[in-house]
């Protein structure tokens, strides 16, 4: 069977010593699946081969061969490209991507392998399963496995509760079941009129394909387009059924009598229930409508009683604080156009964190800081640093300098940069006293050690820093910093304790904004501090389970 | 004294409280006494699309602040007024010119209102004095970009990416030049600010920024009709 094709691959690599970082996962197993779908592209009739091909991993050609070999002797093959075609969904359809994950194929592996380990440990109990006696067996097994789950009953039972495969599968049940009692009746000894029980099939197939067509309306009352065919083969069938019903006994000349006494019937019933049928639409198409605006205004409403209400409020109770009333509408306003311009989609992304601490300032200092972000990308650490740095200086811009401030990144293809501008008087690096730890470390330092650069530029009616941190393309992992200087961080270089204490007395002055600032400041250096091995693991999750094996030998 | 200068504008919003703000503000500012260079006459208000395209055919106004979303019309309302005004032009002879003025920073509203013809976007958190500047630079037929347009032109062109215009006539990609003016504004620069820091004449910055609003409404670049789609604009 050429299925397993794949997953012997694997099985050779296998009882080699585990090879950490570069095949922690055979090789079956590392990619992921791509999803069991009837590809449009090279298709010959259905596209049921490709996709299987491309689920399977074998070529083409080789599913190809093997479904036109196995319809030749009893047409088993015809049956199940049959059956495939009818089930197996087409690629780019809307319950592919919903209804249908791609395989998870490490979850199904290990279902193979060890049936005890939990699906999480899967990456790491692989290679210790596999050292000692019979990895063969053991992954051969696995590799079985695989394939047998390959559609798996998840899937399946969303393919029922969706779309037309169902009114397939219904038919061929009914047919089915038909046939099995007709048989049963024959044998029995009740005398079964095949001319009966034909049509009277036939009718009720017809009658399935075209309801078919009618529970086709997506959860949000929107409607997809019926699929005329399908209603064409639903009456075709109900007439052919109808005209043998009636047909039958008589001769076949008066067919063409039946066909047309059948049509003007049909036709008459539907003229009669047409006006009836399109009220009864219109009426449920407007309670649907009704209902679903009915949901969306309970919604909104709960939103806003649980954020504008609560923050007029608070601005009624505290109406003669003008700079209170002032933040609480800020910060209301930036909640609220969070919730109307859906921005919680992009949450994880570097311009979300920046919206982020840049609403923190806004919220602690009371003074808006107007923030554009042009392209984006997927946080990591050394943007993670450059968000605190933009932070810092907008910290620093709303405190020391005046308004308007204004934050600008750029998102370019090979780095990203920032620049925050204030309106202030400005201020010269070199008379900054060095126990002033803000700007030389929090934005200098902390832009040099993840490799970037920051540059400070006095212009006449304010100052702007301009922040530089190369990156490289989104896709590929970046290098893991060093922990070391992340563990540093916190505390000043080459200063006394009185000093440090000085600079945080004179930096950051007593206020309710301060501790909550310096917590911040402090948290990645108090991560990293105590112990390294934890440090590396926290900062990088996706390579803990590569370094895992690294670590059983000793 | 030699007689200023004096534009015929017309406020168009539907927050009556935001149109009596802005009618103080600017008075005060820009009225027959006010310490602006030039003067305003503030000719109409309206609050829906069909009393704005009312008043506005009737006074031909210079300039019309006009507020993104407005109730009446077929989609969001300030696109609708520009496009049932488009063809009246002001007492003067040229054009009426908008400016759009609005709180929402959805990328779609502001490609909207350009697209059907504003000459500039700032958003209702604008000073006084900028505001009056603005008016007196969309007055001229001159274009007014916030920071935050500026950030979308720059995402929208790809210019973010680096993707650069080789000819500066290529409506689908700003030119170097376009660029960086482009990204100077997004900055918080002025336009005299961006003048000095590139070290060309206002007036260069000033058609920079016209050509970009040009293409901006020109460009059949995929991610503004997309933007512009998702208004049912096109």
């Amino acid at each position: 069977m050429q299925t397993v094709t794949g997953s012997e691959e694997g099985a050779v690599q296998q009882p080699q010593p585990p090879q950490p970082v570069s095949a922690p996962l055979p090789a079956w197993r590392a990619k992921q699946r791509p999803p069991l779908v009837r590809h449009r592209d090279d298709k010959v009739l259905a596209g049921v081969a490709v996709g299987l091909a491309a689920h399977l991993g074998v070529p083409v050609g080789w599913v190809r061969i093997a479904f036109v070999a196995s319809s030749i002797p009893f047409g088993a093959g015809f049956v199940v490209y049959i059956f495939l075609w009818a089930t197996m969904l087409e690629e780019g359809s809307p319950t592919t991507l919903s209804g249908m994950p791609p395989a998870p194929s490490a979850v199904t592996g290990a279902l193979g392998t060890s049936a005890g380990s939990p699906p999480g440990a899967v990456a790491s109990t692989v290679p210790a399963t596999a050292s000692p006696a019979s990895p063969g067996a053991a992954t051969r097994s696995s590799g079985g496995g695989t394939h047998h789950h390959g559609i798996d009953v998840a899937a399946l039972r969303s393919w029922l509760r969706s779309s037309n495969q169902a009114v397939v599968i219904t038919l061929l049940g009914v047919a089915a079941l038909v046939a099995a009692g007709a048989l049963w009746l024959g044998s029995v000894g009740f005398d079964v009129h095949a001319e009966v029980v034909v049509p009277v099939v036939a009718i009720v197939i017809g009658a399935i394909f075209f309801w078919s067509q009618l529970d086709d309306s997506s959860p949000l009352g929107g409607r997809r387009p019926v699929r005329w065919i399908w209603l064409v083969v639903g009456l075709g069938f109900t007439l052919l059924g109808l005209v043998a019903l009636l047909v039958r006994g008589t001769n076949i000349s008066e067919l063409w009598q039946v066909a047309g006494a059948v049509l003007a019937a049909l036709v008459g019933v539907s003229v009669l229930c047409a006006p009836w049928i399109l009220r009864l639409w219109t009426n449920l198409r407007e309670e649907q409508t009704a209902r679903i605006r009915a949901t969306e205004r309970a919604d909104i409403a709960a939103h806003l009683h649980d954020s504008v209400l609560q923050t007029l409020a608070l601005i009624q109770r505290q109406s003669t604080d003008a700079t209170t009333v002032a933040r609480l509408a800020r910060a209301q306003e930036r909640q609220l156009r969070t919730y109307l311009y859906d921005e919680d989609s992009r949450a994880g992304t570097f311009g979300a964190a920046l919206t982020a601490a840049m609403g923190e300032v806004e919220d602690l200092q009371g003074v808006p800081v107007q923030l554009v972000v042009t392209g984006d990308r997927p946080m990591d650490q050394h943007l993670d640093a450059l968000v605190k740095a933009v932070r810092e200086a907008a910290w620093n811009a709303v405190r020391h300098a005046s308004p308007p401030v204004s934050a600008y990144v750029e998102v370019g293809p090979d780095a990203v940069e920032a620049f925050v501008r204030d309106h202030g008087s400005g201020f010269d690096l070199d008379a900054v006293p060095d126990d002033r730890a803000g700007v030389r470390e929090s934005i200098i330092g902390r832009m040099e050690r993840h490799g970037g650069t920051a540059r400070i530029r006095r212009r006449a009616d304010g100052t702007e820093v301009e922040l530089r941190l190369p990156v490289g393309d989104p896709d590929t992992t970046a290098p893991a910093a060093p922990a070391t200087p992340t563990a540093t961080q916190s505390t000043p270089p080459a200063a006394s304790p009185v000093e440090s204490a000085q600079a945080a007395a004179s930096v950051q002055p007593a206020g309710a904004a301060a501790p909550a600032e310096q917590a911040a400041e402090a948290e990645p250096g108090a991560a990293a501090a105590p112990v390294a091995p934890a440090t590396t693991r926290a900062l990088t999750p996706a390579t803990t389970a590569a370094n895992e094996p690294q670590e059983q030998p000793s | 004294m030699t007689d200023p200068r004096s534009i015929r504008i017309v406020i168009v919003d539907d927050h009556h409280m935001f149109r009596t703000g802005v009618r103080s503000e600017l008075t005060s500012l820009a009225g027959p006494s006010g310490p602006a260079t030039f003067r305003l006459e503030i000719v109409g208000e309206a609050g829906a699309v069909e009393s704005a395209t009312q008043v506005i055919t009737e006074q031909q106004p210079d300039v019309v602040l006009l507020d993104v979303h407005l109730p009446g019309g077929m989609g969001r309302g300030g696109a609708d007024v520009i496009r049932a005004c488009a063809g009246v032009d002001s007492r003067a002879g040229s054009p009426v010119r908008f400016l759009a003025l609005s709180v929402s920073d959805a990328a779609e509203d502001v490609i909207a209102v350009i697209r059907a013809g504003a000459r500039g976007y700032v958003t209702k958190t604008i000073s006084a004095e900028e505001l009056l500047t603005a008016i007196g630079r969309v007055a001229d037929g001159d274009a007014v970009f916030s920071p935050r347009l500026a950030g979308f032109v720059l995402d929208a062109f790809g210019a973010a990416a680096g993707e650069v215009a080789e000819i500066d006539e290529e409506l689908d990609r700003l030119s170097a030049r376009e660029r960086e003016v482009m990204r100077l504004i997004a900055r918080g620069y002025q336009y005299k600010e961006v003048a000095k820091e590139l070290f060309i004449s206002v007036k260069t910055v000033e058609t920079h920024v016209s050509s970009v609003l040009r293409k901006l409404q020109l460009s059949s670049r995929h991610e503004l009709t997309a933007w512009a789609l998702g208004r049912r604009l096109l």
